[in-house]
This record gives C-alpha cells, sequence and structure tokens, in this order.
C-alpha cells in the first residue's frame, strides 16, 4: 500500500486536480438542481492527523447535517457533504421552493421530508463528484444509497478516523466547499465536499493519472 | 479543593487522582471508557477509536485501540494506588452514525466491534463494568465527575442522562 506520508507535491497536487475535476461538476449538478449559480472553491488536499479530524473542519461540538455515500469498484472511497445545521435547513428550504414553486419554511416540513430533501442535495453533488473522477481515470463504479446524519461535527468525522486509524496516523482527504446565494439578499449558504479515498486505491489513483 | 476539568482528545488515555472532571467531546463510533476507585480516590478515562491494533506498530498512541487502552489503563490505575477488585468500569459511546442500506462498509460498524472488544477486555481483567450507554446513531459528550463518581452522557436531541 502507497505510503501517504511519503506522497510528494507532485503526487499531492494530482489528487487536488482529481478533486477539482469532481468539484466543477458536483457544482454544475447543483446549479442545475437549484436554478441558481455556485460559487466554488479551490479543492485542497490535506493530509491531517487522525486525531485532530474533530478541530481540523471548525467546533468540533457545531451541529452539522451530513450526507455520506460509499463508492466502490477501481477507485473505492467514501464522501462526506457536511454543512452548518442552519446551511442545510436554507438548503432544503431552496430544493423544495424550486420543486414546488412556493417557499415553505423550514420548521413547517416534516422531518422526514427534510432527511430526504438533504439526502438528495447531498446525492446528487455527491454522485456528479464521482461520475467526474470515475471518468477521469477510466474506472468503474457503484455508489450506495446515501445515509443522513445531523450531529456534532467530531462524531461525524469519528467515520475518517475508523477509515484511516487502521493504517496509520494520518487521513488524505480532499476538501473543497461549494457556496450559493441564499433566499435572504446577500445571505450565503455553503457545503463542504470531503472526498475520503480508501487508503488501498490511492495507488491506482495515482499510476492513472501517471505520477506514479 | 477545586474540580480540576481535564478534557481528552481521540484516543488519550489519563488516569489522576480526585478531585477531577474528565471530559471528552463529541463521541460517535469511539468510546469514552471511565475507571475508578472510589476508595483510592482515583479516576482514569480513554477515548477509544478502534477495537484490536493487531498488526500495527507499536509507536502509536496506547489509549487509540481497545486491546491496548484497557489494559493501559488499568496498570495507570494500579500504579497511582487503586486495587483491581475496588475498579469499577463506566463506557459511553460506540454508535453508528451513517446507515447505508445495501452497501457493505465494514467501517461504518466499529463502534459496535469496539464497545464489544472493550467489554471482553474489562471482563478478561475481572473489571466490574457498573453502567454503560453504548451503541444507536447518535453522538455523545461525557463528563465523568469524582465528586459523585457519576458519568454524565449528554446525547443530541435526547438531553442528558447520568449512569
Amino acid at each position: 500500500m502507497a505510503d501517504i506520508a511519503s506522497f510528494n507535491a507532485l503526487q499531492l497536487d494530482a489528487i487536488r486536480e482529481v478533486g477539482n475535476i469532481g468539484t466543477g461538476n458536483a457544482a454544475t449538478a447543483l446549479s442545475g438542481l437549484l436554478s441558481r449559480m455556485i460559487h466554488m472553491d479551490v479543492p485542497k488536499t490535506e493530509l491531517v492527523s487522525i486525531y485532530e479530524l474533530g478541530e481540523h473542519y471548525g467546533d468540533p461540538l457545531q451541529v452539522v447535517g451530513a450526507v455520506f455515500v460509499r463508492s466502490t469498484g477501481g477507485f473505492g472511497c467514501s464522501l462526506i457533504f457536511i454543512q452548518n445545521e442552519e446551511d442545510a435547513d436554507v438548503m432544503v428550504e431552496l430544493l423544495l421552493k424550486q420543486q414546488f414553486g412556493t417557499f415553505i419554511p423550514i420548521n413547517e416540513i416534516p422531518e422526514e421530508m427534510k432527511d430526504s430533501a438533504l439526502s438528495e442535495v447531498g446525492n446528487i453533488v455527491l454522485s456528479s463528484f464521482l461520475n467526474a473522477i470515475n471518468l477521469l481515470i477510466g474506472t468503474q463504479h457503484q455508489i450506495s444509497v446515501p445515509g443522513v446524519a445531523h450531529d456534532m461535527l467530531s462524531s461525524i468525522l469519528d467515520v475518517v478516523a475508523s477509515i484511516y486509524g487502521q493504517m496509520g496516523e494520518t487521513a488524505l482527504l480532499v476538501n473543497t466547499e461549494l457556496s450559493v446565494d441564499g433566499l435572504e439578499a446577500g445571505r450565503k449558504i455553503s457545503g463542504h465536499i470531503i472526498l475520503i479515498p480508501d487508503p488501498d486505491a490511492l495507488e491506482l489513483l495515482l499510476k492513472r493519472l501517471k505520477v506514479m | 479543593m477545586a474540580e480540576q476539568t481535564i478534557v481528552l482528545g481521540m484516543a488519550d488515555l489519563m488516569v489522576v487522582p480526585a478531585p477531577v472532571k474528565l471530559v471528552t467531546l463529541g463521541l460517535g463510533s469511539c468510546i469514552g471508557l471511565v475507571v475508578y476507585d472510589s476508595f483510592a480516590k482515583v479516576a482514569g478515562m480513554a477515548h477509544i477509536m478502534l477495537p484490536d491494533s493487531r498488526g500495527l506498530q507499536g509507536s502509536e498512541k496506547v489509549g487509540k485501540f481497545a486491546d491496548t487502552a484497557v489494559p493501559a489503563l488499568i496498570e495507570e490505575m494500579l500504579k497511582k494506588g487503586a486495587t483491581r477488585p475496588r475498579i469499577k468500569a463506566k463506557l459511553a459511546g460506540g454508535a453508528q452514525m451513517f446507515a447505508l442500506p445495501g452497501a457493505s462498509a465494514e467501517f461504518l460498524t466499529v463502534g459496535a466491534k469496539n464497545v464489544r472488544e472493550t467489554k471482553m477486555k474489562l471482563a478478561k481483567m475481572g473489571i466490574a463494568l457498573l453502567a454503560s450507554d453504548t451503541g444507536g446513531n447518535k453522538g455523545r459528550t461525557i463528563e465523568f465527575s469524582t465528586s459523585n463518581w457519576m458519568l454524565k452522557v449528554k446525547t443530541l436531541g435526547k438531553g442528558i442522562s447520568e449512569i
């Protein structure tokens, strides 16, 4: 298995570029879904100590809405779409307004419908991200049904620790941010896409990108 | 004497004399294991991430794995004046944050494995497990106070319970 701590700048940059291509496709899909302009951030490839994951992405106790999918095939990986709980609520309002034409405030939307809408947003964002990557490196893939959770950031990120913790003490993550104008003027809502490649899939990825 | 609060991070392991408050924030699939001897007035906590360390390098933190954390915690307790028959344990955590119907992803059930392995290790070492709050799909924040030897468990949306 590739030792992630020894990756050189070129290899990390290649992984970041993969994130960039995935993010572009995800932004296009989200834009189509919400009929709004989406701003995307330049993705970062990050090597993070598994002991510091909770703090790395913000306040570990902050409540977030998260959608998780697992992709299997040539390039096995997991993906999380994470938003502040308030931003997730606005995202749900935006989606439902777009679908039904009328605005329904979040506290009048039944819990199951909220989760269903959130998981749909996550599913579209994450599967577009994955489609672009797999097309680029020429691999087949299957995506799981999305799982949704609302909880403390550090509890959610335990899942990363359990993937990378078995192999060592560092996780390799590709982190990017999408943002969209909220319902109120001037208010922006955003979501993070975190790509968690399976440690044993990184070698294949780097070989396909011709940097290993 | 005022109670000092110590917050333990991922894979941390610590044994300290009373009075003290031991805290771990936002446990998902991880485990917060508390051991104490109320007679010797000493308490310890470990933030366990994974069930077993088989095949891994010895350089890693002992608190990371259930099979290394439990013996290390007990040994540290004995060094600080506890005796084995008096040591009691309480534990919380081990949730499954995401469920993906139909997908095979072993790492998603690591919480349950953490609980099983920790309980097994405690039993093997003859440590009485007095209370536990484990499983489910919600994260937990825990606080153990030596003022009453109780473990406070806060779960989002479910409030606070004391075990």
